[in-house]
């Protein structure tokens, strides 16, 4: 799915950079600083609720905007979500790779 | 002689003198006698009354005329007579002996009686005196002391049962007090801890001997019990079902209840629950739900996402029967994401914390969303869809949208689904001062008759349309009553088997859900 969604991302002209587990993301967005995070809740090593956490905690990374795409949405989850500053909360099934483009454009904009 | 004559002389003179006095001492006892106010009279030994008093006279009634002559039994009973007569001629009196006596009315009188022995010179008994003493106004007395002192001792008697049955029921109370499996503290007026049981102790760590008499200020000194002074505030107010964390592994529920003694607040009582366990459970299920959802959704969103995008020619150019091909693909898999979500939606009302998010919401274009998303599949199925509305603005009302659209489109899914080409689909809305009521009407297979109990129950799907090989998951009906429910709102049906079904359910405007989202 990471797969599909870079290919869509990258057609329409996005820098895009993939982690697979939160700690990889963690060190990406340290070095590179992305204008946006898409984020899943439920990643290896460190989970998506926990990279918000920890960013929060940095001066930098705090101020990158958060959307979370995932296939878990507890009502818990979206709310802690939503405490911790993600602007959205896309859930996988509901969207198609196109809408979800769409979502990040408006973000971005 | 001469001296002989004056001693003669004086001699007369001295016992002239003498009986003057013996006289004048006659009627100084007689005057004695007369105004003496016990009565008294003068017996012989022959028990006849020889003499008696005016104070005898009032208290007999008779006359001393006709006193006198008669003997002494006419005021005593016989035989009682017969023993002071003969304990006075042995003993030589007797004292204050109780008996009654009888007067000229035939009423008995407590009298007590004391007697003495009259003897002449020669010590021969000519007689006796009774004196009497009139006890009626002492025994009137002794009753009323005595009947007092009864009602006295009734009293305390009463006063002691009730103090023993007050006793055993605190007893009682306490140890049921003591035994609770909730933890209870009682903050008196002042905001001071009277109470603390064994339960409470256990959740705190602390004997109830430390903190008793303690301010809820002071009590803010110890660890485990800064979450709960917090909860409880300066000034203690009703609390129904708050949940607080102790410490790792130890919630509580926290209510509070005024203490009223006759309409006058004596305190509160704190009551704690012990909701740990359920809480452990409610985590643990929560996760599961979550990791469920997630390992089920997460390979359809792929295979959703990458049909998608084929479907798009994303991925490279393909045919049109492949393209046919996959749409198919497409459409099951959504249905199978459909049937997930459901079942995620089930075991959201099972947890009970189904409603999320409500709004002040104009009702009207939801219900008109809706209806539109229907108008593709009713031509599809040739069907007419009908929405009526009322010209005039519906009143507000509180809703988690997303949950009431997809009551309406369960609804509506419903209706198109068993209604046979060339039937009619109708929702109204209509609306009071109180609530919107809307109504989904078809002309289609019905429900039958024996079934219409369990529409509403859980994967519940009537025989006839299971015949019909209709797509459906028995969850849909479920699950609108919830969220329906959830709103404050109430759901119902008509329905005759081969002309149609009416489902309705009706939404408290504003006011009304307020409070009923204010009981929660």
């Amino acid at each position: 799915m990471i797969n599909l969604l870079q290919k869509k991302l990258v057609q329409e002209g996005y820098d895009v950079w993939v982690a697979r587990d939160g700690l990889e993301g963690l060190k990406i967005m340290k070095e590179i600083k992305p204008s946006l995070i898409l984020l899943d809740i439920v990643m290896p090593k460190m989970g998506g609720l926990e990279v918000m956490e920890e960013m929060a905690k940095d001066q930098e990374l705090s101020k990158i905007p958060i959307m979370v795409i995932s296939n878990s949405g507890q009502p818990i989850e979206l709310d802690k979500a939503k405490e911790l500053g993600a602007r959205d909360w896309l859930i996988k099934t509901e969207f198609n790779p196109q809408e979800v483009v769409e979502k990040i454009k408006k973000q971005m904009e | 002689m001469e001296i002989n004559e004056e001693n003669r002389n004086s001699a007369e003179e001295k016992i002239s003198t003498l009986l003057d006095d013996l006289a004048s001492l006659e009627s100084y006892i007689r005057d004695l006698f007369s105004f003496l106010p016990s009565p008294v009279c003068l017996v012989s030994s022959a028990k006849i009354i020889l003499e008696a008093n005016p104070a005898f006279e009032k208290i007999t009634g008779y006359k001393t005329e006709e006193m006198i002559g008669k003997t002494i039994d006419v005021f005593f009973d016989k035989e009682r007579t017969e023993e002071f007569f003969e304990r006075t001629l042995k003993e030589g009196f007797i004292k204050t002996e109780e008996t009654f006596l009888f007067d000229k009315d035939k009423n008995s009188i407590p009298v007590s009686i004391s007697t003495i022995l009259r003897k002449n010179e020669e010590e021969e008994v000519v007689g006796f005196f009774f004196v009497i003493f009139d006890l009626s106004e002492i025994k009137k007395t002794e009753k009323i002391l005595k009947d007092t002192q009864l009602a006295l001792t009734n009293m305390l008697e009463d006063v002691e049962e009730a103090k023993d049955r007050e006793e055993q029921e605190k007893n009682k109370t306490l140890s049921i007090i003591t035994n609770l499996a909730d933890g209870l503290l009682f903050f008196n007026n002042e905001e001071k801890i009277d109470l603390m049981n064994s339960q409470a102790e256990n959740f705190f760590g602390l004997g109830a001997k430390e903190i008793i008499g303690k301010s809820l200020q002071e009590l803010d000194n110890f660890t485990d019990l800064k979450p709960l002074v917090k909860l409880l505030g300066k000034k203690i107010e009703k609390i129904f079902r708050k949940e607080i964390l102790i410490k790792k592994n130890l919630t509580l529920e926290v209510s509070t209840v005024p203490i009223l003694r006759e309409k006058t607040k004596t305190g509160t009582l704190v009551i704690l629950h012990d909701i740990s366990r359920e809480k452990m459970i409610e985590r643990m299920k929560s996760e599961f739900v979550s990791l469920a959802a997630h390992q089920l959704r997460t390979p359809l969103s792929a295979i959703k996402w990458t049909m998608k995008m084929l479907i798009e020619g994303d991925l490279g150019k393909i045919t049109k029967e492949q393209k046919e091909f996959i749409e198919k693909t497409y459409h099951s898999n959504e249905r199978m994401i459909e049937l997930i979500n459901d079942l995620l939606d089930v075991t959201r009302i099972e947890e009970g914390r189904y409603l999320y998010k409500p709004m002040l919401i104009d009702f009207g274009p939801v219900a008109q969303f809706v209806v539109n998303l229907y108008k593709e599949e009713v031509e599809k199925r040739q069907l007419k869809l009908e929405f009526k509305k009322p010209e005039k603005k519906l009143p507000g009302v509180m809703l988690d949208v997303e949950k009431i659209k997809l009551a309406i489109q369960n609804l509506i899914e419903n209706a198109i689904k068993y209604t046979p080409s060339g039937g009619t689909v109708t929702v109204a809305l209509k609306h009071d001062k109180n609530e919107i009521e809307l109504s989904v009407q078809d002309s289609g297979v019905g429900i039958p008759e024996d079934q219409k109990e369990r529409v509403f129950t859980k994967f519940f799907r009537g025989a006839n349309v299971i015949r019909m090989e209709t797509e459906g998951t028995g969850l849909g009906l479920f699950i609108t009553k919830n969220i329906i429910e959830a709103h404050g709102g109430r759901i119902w049906f008509e329905s005759e088997k081969d002309k149609g079904s009416t489902f309705y359910f009706s939404l408290p405007v504003k006011k009304e859900l307020e409070s009923f989202l204010g009981e929660f």
